[in-house]
């Protein structure tokens, strides 16, 4: 039986935090993958990105974005020389309030560079400080995606933060 | 502080046994679809067992004219309850804006032009989720995308589509939300599902 959206992983953070999740071993039976991140940093901020890695390759050369984005009660659009940036998170915003984050990254094991889509959130009671952001995201790399690491660019993700990759495969 | 890794976990796509059946991460909760106009959907009894909720909903309401209205959402009952904050991220297809409830929090989380209208009998499409919804420890995040494109222009708009975050400043499990229409009543054919998306291991 082939499962349409299946589970693959899932690590919630203990107290004291963490650095970074990552995503290991990634399977290669599915046809794209879908990581959704429910979390926070401690860093000292009211919002800040989460920064992705493919591979284990951080080089900035090797991946390219653009956005939309609502940040501070402005709207706008940009293309950032920070390219491994998937999105927003909340830093010192509200207590208890963690953003939501899905980055869905279609053909993750096929051999052509690998593109990405990300939607996220993140939630305030404040008119003047809240970001929200649309992305595309380009991995400029032709091999298959077997791990996946997210971190905040500053801080650590926070107790309860939780990372969920799951895996999409089309019936054939 | 270093990371931790942790490999994979995959059931086998083998299932041996009449009792081994794993219907995959994304289990679907319940549906509604109204036959006639209503005043608000309401979605209750939300099972807690699962680790996130998605909401797909197809939206349209009786307004006269114009083709996009909006909604309002509550959570648990609370709707009027000043326990809500929500942003918004809005393109129309000749502008981008942003949108706040303000610096104190509002008695619901405002949606505006995720629906369509029976002017033109265009819906709008929405998908919205709510992650760690039964988690006791967090106030619940609403992250909620959709809009409507009015194939041209009706009364002067096209439509819009546009990204909400919502909040719901509360740690207790989402067990029901209920939607309220803006400015006219629900029109028949409105559909709202729920899904349960398990976690690995679940």
């Amino acid at each position: 039986m082939a499962y349409t959206y299946s589970k693959i992983a899932t690590y919630t953070v203990g107290s004291g935090g963490i650095k970074s999740v990552d995503f290991l071993n990634i399977p290669q039976t599915y046809t794209d993958l879908k990581l959704v991140l429910s979390s926070r940093s401690n860093y000292g901020n009211n919002f800040g990105n989460p920064r992705i890695t493919i591979n284990g390759n951080t080089s900035t050369s090797s991946f390219s974005r653009r956005s939309i984005y609502a940040e501070n009660g402005a709207a706008g659009s940009e293309v950032g020389s920070e390219t491994r940036i998937i999105g927003v998170i909340p830093d010192n915003a509200t207590a208890n309030t963690f953003g939501s984050l899905e980055l869905y990254i279609p053909n993750y094991t096929g051999s052509t560079y690998k593109s990405y889509f990300s939607d996220s959130v993140t939630e305030n009671n404040s008119s003047s400080i809240y970001g929200m952001w649309i992305l595309s995201g380009l991995w400029k790399d032709s091999s298959p995606i077997t791990s996946i690491s997210v971190a905040p660019i500053d801080g650590n993700f926070v107790q309860y933060t939780s990372a969920h990759l799951y895996g999409i495969k089309a019936e054939l | 502080m270093g990371s931790i890794s942790l490999k994979y976990k995959s059931k086998s796509g083998n299932l041996t046994a009449p009792g081994d059946v794993d219907p995959g991460a994304m289990i679907p909760i319940a549906s509604t679809t109204l036959t006639t106009s209503a005043a608000s959907i309401s979605i209750t009894g939300i099972p807690t067992n699962y680790e996130h909720l998605q909401v797909r909903m197809s939206l349209l309401t009786q307004r006269a004219t114009y083709g996009t209205d909006g909604y309002y959402l509550g959570i648990n009952g609370t709707f009027g309850t000043n326990i809500y904050s929500w942003h918004e991220l809005r393109g129309d297809g000749g502008s981008i804006s942003s949108g706040a409830s303000g610096s104190s929090l509002v008695n619901s989380i405002a949606a505006p032009f995720q629906c369509g209208t029976t002017a033109t009998n265009y819906p709008a499409t929405i998908v919205m989720d709510i992650l760690d919804y039964s988690n006791t420890s967090k106030y619940k995040t609403l992250r909620i995308l959709g809009g409507v494109d009015l194939n041209g222009t009706v009364a002067g708009y096209g439509g819009a589509l546009n990204l909400i975050s919502g909040a719901y400043h509360s740690t207790n499990a989402v067990t029901s939300f209920e939607l309220y229409p803006q400015l006219a009543s629900f029109a028949a054919g409105c559909k709202v599902s729920v899904y349960g998306i398990k976690r690995a291991g679940a």
